[in-house]
């Protein structure tokens, strides 16, 4: 693979994440009509999103009571920036991506470990106790679910015997590691979603916090903290569309397609769970993190690793 | 339209069904709202809390002030741009000034406090603490945090805060003074908003105090409120689609519809994720509850407690409550599905029987007399209950309480009249 010059690459990146974001915004609003039941009308899903991001756009920034100002913007460009990163080692095809897979896990695994910064200073920076709490939470969360995280990509770089993640998804052509590896993909997802703090596992941002370490924002600022949020949902499944169900592999439609297809089905899963699963308690999942998704990821990676012997 | 709505009494079903209309946004906080919007008649300190929250919404902001069908109590006395009548169209009316403002041909509202320190700043110290040494001086203030011993025997920071009376996920009018370590609860003392106004006309239940109220009228109130406390709750667990859908069935529940609820029960039984969310908090054994009539707190506790059981109207249809065993809030999450199903066969069956009517009566929230109501048995158990819990938790146990601070006023106010 040759990566592109770098402008393209940001480019590229940049429009994917937008698309992808909107994608989530509009997927959200869909599941959210159907688990309501509410009548569906097509202009609320298609344009719904678009109205409440110009809602936002209008609306000024608030103060509140001597606030870390520089970090309070900076934490949600932070996190998108991660977000961006994170997608941009996905190839798209053997010879397309927007920067060099050859050491695209590495760069993914680092862009994970820093969304625990990235959130923690959006909830300190606020200088109130509901966004501090929601920091505070994510930082138990995220250090329950990164070993399991790394643990579950790192078994699909067995059978590759590489890194890559161009290599990760050529080692697919006869099988995907989602046949070869079944707790892999169910694991990868639960910690996804950790990630991006979304759904049963959005405790910074949780409602009992009354929004979390979103709390205090609005306009811009809460504009631009959602769709870093789902711009990392977005990251999430495109890895994992690569790592566990053949990336670019797929008959008659070209590479490219098949990568965005399996990435939307991953994240109509991501989103859908959004809203039929209840927040889950803090202590009962740091518990399960550590008794049962370590061990679990672990058998995975020695299952994958005896069956290549 | 991005509203932070305030119910005051007899507004606050009102508020509720504004989630039903996908033109409102019901935001959890005031600053990503736009509109206030002021509901029912307040008291002294929700007005209060309603200034503050008017200060702390992102410009351009208006206030709306929205009269309720049921509430007697006086209005609300802050500056309102726009007055809605209970009859007029609440979503019409606040959408074509929100289109005013945002175009800018309506100003928007400047600050009702003065935004300046609550207490001069001294300029003492690196960060302006106001005094010397390590953690020396009250800033602004405000004492800086104290420190205690958490349960792992570390000596850690504790803050102490007030949240409420209009945090979004706890009763409206109430408010916890809490100690806070990290998000674990310390302690927590729960305050009411005092003088709560009363809605008028008074509900089924209070009225079947006086009077025999038609059986059929009591329990379908029931099941409409269970459902509606079903619907907050999902909300606050992170379900706010399922909360809208169960909503929607309160708002047009009938006495065929027992199966439905039933439906629901069982969905969140199998998703046992929910099961996670709510297992094991807040457990609330018979020791406690035995004799306080706490209604189906008490009944997932497993007491057969319940007015309805004396009533011979009751007693003629055959009924028998629905128990539980689990005590915690899970139980009390079934209990009161069970119970909503439950009630909806009785009034069903109930035909033209009348009960009640001789000072006390069992509302869905447990042994209503003239006197006193559930909740004010149920708030004094909260310090214990809450202490030593996560933030989460203590929310999810205050909300598997199910206190009804409306009603406990209600029965007051219906007292003193008795009396005077």
């Amino acid at each position: 693979v040759t990566p592109p010059p770098i402008g393209l690459g940001v480019l590229a990146v940049g429009g994917a994440l937008v698309v992808g974001v909107y994608v989530v915004a509009i997927l959200d609003v869909a599941t959210r009509i159907v688990v309501s039941g509410a009548p569906i009308r097509s202009v609320d899903l298609l344009l719904g999103p678009a109205r409440r991001a110009s809602l936002l756009l209008i609306q000024r920034r608030t103060r509140t009571e001597r606030p870390d100002a520089a970090l309070w913007a900076f934490a949600p460009a932070f996190l998108i920036g991660l977000a961006a990163l994170g997608l941009s080692v996905v190839p798209l095809s053997p010879r397309l991506a927007a920067s060099d897979p050859s050491t695209g896990f590495v760069v993914f695994a680092v862009a994970v470990g820093y969304v625990i910064v990235a959130v923690f200073l959006h909830g300190w920076s606020a200088n109130s106790i509901m966004p501090l709490m929601g920091g505070y939470r994510f930082v138990a969360q995220a250090l329950s679910f990164q070993i399991p995280f790394l643990l579950s990509m790192l078994a699909t770089g067995l059978p590759a015997q590489s890194l890559a993640i161009d290599d990760i998804v050529r080692s697919q052509a006869s099988l995907w590691n989602v046949i070869r590896q079944p707790i892999g993909l169910p694991l990868y997802l639960v910690v996804g979603v950790g990630v991006s703090f979304w759904g049963a596992l959005a405790l910074p941002d949780g409602e009992d916090l009354a929004g979390g370490t979103s709390a205090e924002v609005s306009g811009p600022g809460l504009l631009l903290w959602r769709a870093a949020r789902a711009a990392m949902l977005v990251a999430i499944a495109a890895l994992g569309a690569s790592s566990f169900l053949g990336g670019w592999l797929g008959p008659w439609l070209p590479g490219p397609v098949w990568v965005v297809l399996k990435t939307l089905v991953l994240l109509i899963l991501l989103v859908g769970a959004g809203h039929l699963f209840a927040r889950v308690r803090l202590e009962r999942f740091v518990v399960v993190a550590w008794a049962v998704l370590i061990p679990l990821a672990l058998a995975n990676v020695l299952v994958s690793g005896v069956s290549l012997l | 339209v991005p509203v932070f709505a305030v119910a005051g009494a007899g507004a606050r079903e009102a508020v509720q069904d504004l989630r039903l209309r996908p033109e409102f946004l019901l935001t959890p906080t005031p600053r990503a709202a736009n509109v206030l919007l002021l509901a029912g008649s307040p008291s002294a300190e929700l007005e209060n809390a309603a200034r503050a929250a008017h200060d702390a919404m992102s410009h351009p902001r208006v206030t709306v002030r929205w009269d309720s069908p049921n509430s007697s109590g006086p209005g609300w006395s802050l500056p309102a741009a726009l007055s809605v009548s209970a009859d007029a169209d609440i979503v019409g009316r606040v959408r074509a000034l929100h289109a005013r403002v945002l175009d800018g041909s309506f100003p928007t509202e400047g600050a009702l406090f003065v935004d300046d320190d609550p207490v001069p700043w001294l300029g003492v110290g690196p960060f302006g603490q106001g005094g010397t040494g390590m953690t020396g001086g009250v800033p602004y203030g405000r004492p800086m945090p104290e420190r205690a011993d958490d349960r792992d025997g570390l000596t850690l920071d504790q803050v102490s805060v007030r949240i409420g009376p209009l945090f979004s996920s706890l009763p409206q009018g109430l408010s916890l003074a809490v100690k806070l370590q990290g998000d674990l609860v310390q302690e927590a003392l729960p305050h009411v908003a005092a003088e709560l106004p009363v809605p008028s006309p008074p509900g089924p239940f209070v009225r079947a105090l006086d009077v025999p109220v038609p059986v059929a009228e009591l329990e379908l109130a029931r099941a409409r409120s269970l459902l509606r406390w079903a619907a907050e709750g999902l909300r606050i667990q992170g379900l706010s689609a399922l909360g809208v859908r169960v909503l929607r069935l309160a708002g047009r529940i009938g006495p065929g519809d027992a199966a439905e609820i039933e439906a629901l029960e069982r969905t969140l039984r199998r998703t046992r994720l929910f099961g996670w969310a709510t297992g094991g908090v807040a457990s609330l054994g018979t020791d406690l509850l035995t004799g306080m009539g706490a209604g189906p707190v008490g009944r997932a506790a497993g007491l057969a407690e319940d007015l309805r059981l004396e009533e011979p109207a009751y007693q003629a249809l055959g009924f028998a409550p629905v128990l539980h065993d689990g005590a915690d809030s899970a139980a009390r999450w079934r209990q009161r599905l069970g119970e909503a199903a439950q009630a909806l066969s009785l009034a069903a069956a109930a035909g033209e029987r009348t009960a009640f009517g001789e000072g006390r009566v069992e509302s869905p929230h447990g042994r209503l007399a003239r006197a006193e109501a559930p909740a004010d048995r149920l708030l004094p158990l909260l310090p214990a209950l809450l202490e030593g819990l996560d933030w989460g938790d203590a929310v999810t146990a205050v909300v598997s309480l199910d206190l009804d601070l409306e009603e406990a006023g209600a029965v007051r106010t219906a007292r003193e009249g008795a009396s005077a």
